[in-house]
């Protein structure tokens, strides 16, 4: 694959199966209300499934030794996303493939689970430029649904129940009395791990817990993989979501240890809510493959710089000081790309702690805003950015 | 870094291995909800495979260059070890048949399974000493630094170590970012748990209890900036207190009087070889880096010049007459952060450990 992409990057084609960009979904209007769906319903037969691709989030590199290894090689993985609406709430499926079920018992420290979230948009005005696709960016929050698949969670701290802390020999009860305290301790525990955040960038992500957000996810596991759904009002405090709906998607590997940026996400995938006008320069910013010369966009990000702090392929070392963009194609807007070359301080996300590499610190703190240590380059011609942006566009790694 | 560092120095040459402070820590904080696996405290034998099963191979800390090393996470069951109980209901309850004690789960490994092993060969020339580790603190934190989500932070005021359970999502980076293993997670939660350094306690004028009920003494609590405290007078006026594995570059804040007393070697004969020590400078020089060299002498020619003179600053304080002595916590201090917080001063259960920089009246012995 990567050598094909050479070759074709060598004529200058862009190809144009390969690099497409996700098709628009159309969200069915259905006149059922879709706040309490699940995934076995009979509404879901009326849904348009179209084809996603999840790329592996490689921006940045965690420090988990096992866990990197199991990823090194992560591929693309194709999702089926469909979408419903009902006039006031927008539901969402998710289908992909995960031959192995992890379920998280809690019982050990280095088990990891299967899950999926959706992400979005906190204002979708404009379609440029929408939040950063890494939970958000200063000024441009993010909701995003999270799903995971996890037996039993106890947060009985939350609730202060103090009482049922203690481990059940030392209640210092027998026979029924201890049967009840076991039952009284697993009524306690939350069954279905969903939880709602807001976020204005990867790091800054905080959890709804005030019950201001409705939140409806499932996710059911049959031969095929997963299915995951979503439904949540199409309008509250965090969101107003009309016409054309972008939202993100990301799943989780367990047998990856999967968790936190260790996923699988797409780029802004446009969700057009039937019946409503949809936001045409929106749809087309989401659809469109980027114009541009991509062959002589790789030129000019190499006689630019970008390649000194960036890695554009794996066979490029991992730098400290620029995310890796190997996979930016995948799950970056041209619009996001553009700004970002032109901008570098327009989006600077929280991102990882700095203290973890103090000497390589990727921006500075200038009267309270992140500025990057990434240089301007508002300097290029139009045509140039246009090129680099078109290369960035590509880079992407295989689909499964 | 934070305003103020509370410290803790361990003077290994005392410590019998009793685990008291590991029971003490236990029943405070860890036999419950999630947390019956971990040890915030623990004492595991030198050399040998600590706790968890060799933690310090499990990668994390820091490189010379100041970058976060990635790092392993513990499996429960092979590298801390199950929990294991009994069957205490039914012995009781059931037939004479079934009556047999046994574990719930066959224990395949658990803390301190190599208790007392040591290296060498006996009698000739086998060693160990013990070990206790908690949470240290650090100044530069492995864990702090891993989290991706702001989880977790150092207290400004006395650069206490905590976990946000409210940020946290249990992600585990920062077990793996810890060198010294010493964060934990919590599978009943979902989120990671780690020593406290007992600071509910501490703010009401008690010691951590590891410290409290170490029947060694062995265990010394105050500020570094207080020159009064001896936890000061160990690590900075004699410099003979020093932090575990300072290589792992993260400025560790529990500080240790590394041993000094180990028998001499016996030849094939089983006679003493004179002059000779068992405890290889080179374990020494691995745990503590190239200062325990002058901590060593330090320690050395102060017993001597206690044997020959009757005096000496520094072994008076090692030997630990008074627990008021050896606790400093500044109580005035957490009364003003509590009032500028805007949070209602705690009222001290205990008056003996008040003294500090910032409190004048000390205790009664």
């Amino acid at each position: 694959m990567k050598k094909l992409l050479n070759s074709l990057l060598s004529l200058g084609v862009v190809a144009s199966a390969a690099l497409a960009a996700n098709p628009a979904i159309t969200a069915v209007k259905v006149s059922d209300n879709l706040d309490t769906i699940k995934a076995d319903s009979a509404l879901w037969s009326k849904a348009k499934f179209e084809t996603v691709i999840l790329y592996p989030q490689t921006s940045i590199e965690f420090n988990d030794k096992k866990a990197n290894a199991l990823v090194a090689n992560s591929k693309g993985k194709k999702a089926q996303v469909a979408a419903l609406h009902d006039g006031k709430n927008i539901a969402v499926m998710v289908k992909w493939a995960d031959k192995t079920k992890d379920v998280e018992q809690c019982m050990t420290s280095d088990v990891y689970t299967d899950g999926f979230a959706v992400q979005f948009a906190g204002a979708t005005a404009k379609p440029q430029p929408l939040p950063y696709i890494g939970m958000g960016s200063a000024g441009r929050p993010v909701v995003v649904h999270l799903q995971k698949a996890t037996a039993k969670v106890y947060e009985p701290n939350g609730n202060k129940d103090v009482s049922t802390q203690i481990n059940r020999q030392q209640t210092g009860v027998f026979g029924k009395e201890l049967a009840d305290f076991d039952a009284k301790v697993a009524s306690l525990a939350k069954t279905d791990y969903e939880k709602v955040f807001v976020a204005e960038g990867f790091r800054s992500t905080t959890e709804i817990k005030d019950n201001s957000v409705k939140s409806n996810g499932a996710m059911v596991h049959g031969p095929a993989g997963w299915s995951g759904t979503l439904s949540r009002p199409l309008k509250d405090e965090y969101v107003n979501l009309k016409g054309t709906v972008p939202v993100a998607i990301a799943v989780w590997d367990g047998s990856s240890m999967g968790r936190n940026g260790l996923k699988n996400l797409s780029s802004w995938v446009a969700i057009n809510l039937e019946g409503q006008t949809a936001n045409a320069a929106m749809v087309a910013e989401l659809t469109t493959d980027t114009k541009g010369d991509a062959a002589k966009g790789k030129e000019a990000a190499a006689t630019n710089g970008c390649t000194g702090c960036h890695q554009m392929s794996a066979a490029d070392a991992q730098s400290l000081l620029g995310p890796s963009l190997k996979n930016v194609g995948g799950y970056a807007t041209a619009a996001y790309l553009r700004e970002s070359i032109l901008k570098p301080s327009a989006v600077v996300v929280p991102g990882y702690n700095r203290n973890a590499h103090a000497n390589t610190p990727w921006y500075n703190i200038e009267k309270g805003k992140r500025i990057s240590t990434m240089t301007d380059f508002s300097f290029l011609d139009k045509a140039t950015v246009d090129d680099i942006v078109a290369y960035l566009k590509t880079l992407k790694s295989e689909v499964e | 870094m934070s305003k103020r560092q509370l410290a803790m120095v361990m003077d290994l040459n005392k410590c019998i291995g009793c685990q008291t402070c590991t029971v003490a820590c236990k029943t405070q904080w860890t036999n419950r909800n999630g947390r019956e696996y971990m040890y915030w405290n623990n004492v595991e034998t030198y050399p040998g495979t600590g706790y968890p099963k060799n933690w310090m191979e499990l990668g994390g800390g820091f490189d010379a260059a100041g970058d976060l090393q990635p790092g392993v996470i513990p499996n429960l069951e092979a590298d801390y070890g199950v929990p294991w109980d009994y069957n205490y209901e039914s012995i009781m309850t059931e037939s004479a048949d079934h009556s047999t004690f046994k574990p719930h789960v066959s224990p395949t490994w658990g803390p301190n399974w190599d208790e007392d092993q040591g290296a060498g060969a006996f009698p000739q020339d086998n060693y160990f000493f013990y070990l206790p580790r908690i949470c240290n603190h650090c100044t530069n934190p492995g864990c702090l630094s891993a989290c991706p989500r702001d989880a977790i932070f150092k207290r400004e005021q006395d650069g206490v170590v905590l976990v946000d359970l409210d940020r946290c999502q249990g992600y585990r980076y920062c077990i793996a970012g810890c060198p010294y293993k010493k964060i934990y997670f919590n599978p009943k939660i979902s989120k990671s748990e780690k020593c406290i350094l007992c600071f509910p306690r501490i703010e009401q004028g008690l010691p951590p209890a590891c410290a409290q009920q170490c029947v060694g003494r062995i265990r010394f609590v105050g500020f570094l900036d207080d020159e009064e405290s001896q936890v000061y007078k160990l690590v900075h006026q004699y410099k003979v207190a020093i932090g575990l594995r300072p290589d792992y570059g993260t400025q560790p804040n529990v500080y240790y009087v590394p041993p000094t007393e180990s028998p001499a070697k016996f030849d094939a004969e089983g006679k003493i070889i004179e002059g000779s020590t068992r405890l290889p400078i080179e374990e020494l020089e691995k745990l503590f880096g190239p200062e325990v060299h002058h901590a060593i002498k330090t320690l050395k020619a102060e017993m001597k010049k206690r044997k020959e003179t009757g005096v000496s600053e520094l072994m008076d304080i090692l030997i630990a007459y008074q627990h008021a002595d050896m606790f400093r916590l500044d109580n005035n201090y957490y009364q003003e952060v509590a009032k500028e917080q805007k949070r209602t001063p705690l009222a001290p259960v205990d008056t003996r450990y008040l003294a500090g920089k910032f409190t004048k009246a000390g205790g009664h012995h």
